[in-house]
């Protein structure tokens, strides 16, 4: 059974539509969400979030429908859009007491490991760290419930080089422990070296949705690219000398 | 929601909020228009939603396992909770210039408002302006609430001035002796706006919850 099962997604905002997108996330796996700036990768993770409001379509995680079973699929998923930006000036062990208290699952032994693992002082605010360390934190507050779908928006972008490494190794080491990870990003380096799937928006359409040798292969074949870089750049690139003559 | 509200109370609750409470002590001016108390408890917990706001609280809040009409009842909660400690304030405050203070010359040559069950009536239909109009307007974005606070201002200051005005209608200086007088007919005033209030923020309530549902975040 997937972990979480999107299909027939649609979201129509003024100059924008996000056009019947669907996809699988299977336990254990790393899925990577890319497409270019205001492709709806965003639009899409809001959407299985419930954040807004699809159109149409199915979302379904553990086999449970999103709108019905919320609260108990929130219970058992992390979400983590990049770094904290919320409740900046609190004690990071406040705001940690305070996610607790929401999750039936919450392993304060699992917090104590990812904090020491990831050298958080709890009592700093998320304002006293840096945007690579905030990233952690938000990892922290999504894994302490022993979510077993994390789910990131861009989470690398804006971090250097060592972070961004240090981020996929957390994740290689998350998947081995069988928690699936679902992460957006343009940045598409990062997904080479740890993503199992690719789903691929373009304009609001779904390109591509399958492992990503299959999908490597497949462009190599028809001379899309050899990479993801490579293959981004054939599918979107526009003739802006063109457009500005 | 038990949750909820303490999270609201440990991490979202501004400073101010408690500080405004002690406007409920304007209950004891003379030659002032005592009703203002009322509306800057109000303005004490707009400075919560501003701080929420400023926190990302609605966003924080909607990805915990937590339904969205439970967060809305939550703050509905939580503003009723302050406004609640400030009535009994007021309250007890009014009870002591109705009794041990009925006398004093300051209340006896009072041109304005005295503290009766009459104010204690206007005081929760401020309330009610501030949960319909302030909430109502914030839930229907639960981001914008410069515009539902201006309109919340006008309704309060309308009706400030109403409280002030009433007593000095023909037959209504009754309204405003410092003792209390015809208190049967004050009593059900207060009892009638006790009901409004309750109605009014409950029915606010349970519309911001449906346009919570709707908006998109």
């Amino acid at each position: 059974m997937a972990i979480l099962e999107v299909s027939g997604l649609c979201k129509t905002y003024p100059g924008f539509t996000l056009d019947h997108v669907g996809f699988r996330v299977e336990p254990g796996s790393i899925m990577g969400l890319i497409g270019r700036n205001g492709a709806g990768k965003t639009t899409t993770l809001k959407s299985i979030l419930n954040i807004v409001h699809p159109d149409a379509g199915s979302i379904r995680y553990f086999g449970l429908e999103l709108i019905a079973r919320e609260r108990e699929i929130k219970q058992r998923i992390g979400y983590a859009g990049g770094a904290v930006d919320y409740y900046k000036r609190r004690k990071i062990a406040d705001l940690l007491d305070v996610t607790a208290s929401f999750y039936d699952s919450w392993d304060a032994a699992a917090c104590r490991k990812y904090l020491d693992a990831f050298s958080l002082d709890t009592q700093k605010t998320p304002a006293q760290l840096s945007e690579g360390m905030r990233i952690k934190l938000n990892l922290t507050l999504a894994l302490s419930h022993h979510a077993e779908l994390l789910i990131l928006d861009e989470p690398t972008s804006g971090l250097d080089p060592v972070s961004r490494e240090e981020l996929l190794e957390i994740f290689l080491a998350l998947r081995d422990r069988g928690v699936a990870v679902l992460f957006s990003t343009h940045i598409t380096a990062d997904l080479e070296k740890c993503a199992d799937g690719i789903t691929y928006i373009s304009r609001g359409k779904l390109l591509a949705s399958e492992s990503l040798p299959a999908f490597l292969a497949r462009c190599a074949e028809t001379g899309a690219g050899r990479n993801l870089d490579e293959i981004m750049v054939h599918f979107e690139k526009e003739d802006y000398r063109e457009r500005l003559a | 929601m038990k949750d909820l509200l303490k999270k609201d109370l440990r991490l979202t609750v501004s400073p101010l909020t408690w500080f405004f409470l002690a406007a409920a002590g304007m209950t004891m001016l003379p030659g002032y228009p005592i009703l203002v108390g009322a509306f800057f408890v109000c303005l004490g917990i707009f400075y919560t939603f501003q701080n929420a706001r400023e926190a990302n609280d609605t966003l924080y809040t909607v990805l915990l396992p937590v339904r969205k009409r439970d967060f809305v009842a939550a703050k509905y909660v939580l503003v009723c909770f302050f406004e609640l400690l400030a009535f009994a304030g007021m309250a007890l405050l009014t009870v002591l210039r109705m009794t041990l203070l009925a006398n004093t010359a300051a209340y006896v040559q009072n041109a304005l408002m005295n503290a009766t069950p009459f104010y204690l009536a206007f005081v929760l239909l401020v309330f009610t302006a501030f949960n319909v109009c302030f909430l109502g307007g914030f839930f229907k974005t639960a981001y914008a609430f410069g515009r539902p606070f201006f309109a919340a201002a006008v309704l309060i200051f309308l009706l400030i001035a109403l409280g002030e005005a009433l007593h000095h209608f023909p037959g209504l200086a009754f309204l405003n002796t410092p003792g209390g007088e015809r208190l049967g007919v004050q009593l059900a005033a207060l009892a009638a706006a006790a009901g409004i209030c309750a109605a009014g923020t409950a029915l606010s309530c349970r519309v911001s919850m449906a346009r919570f549902e709707r908006i998109d975040l």
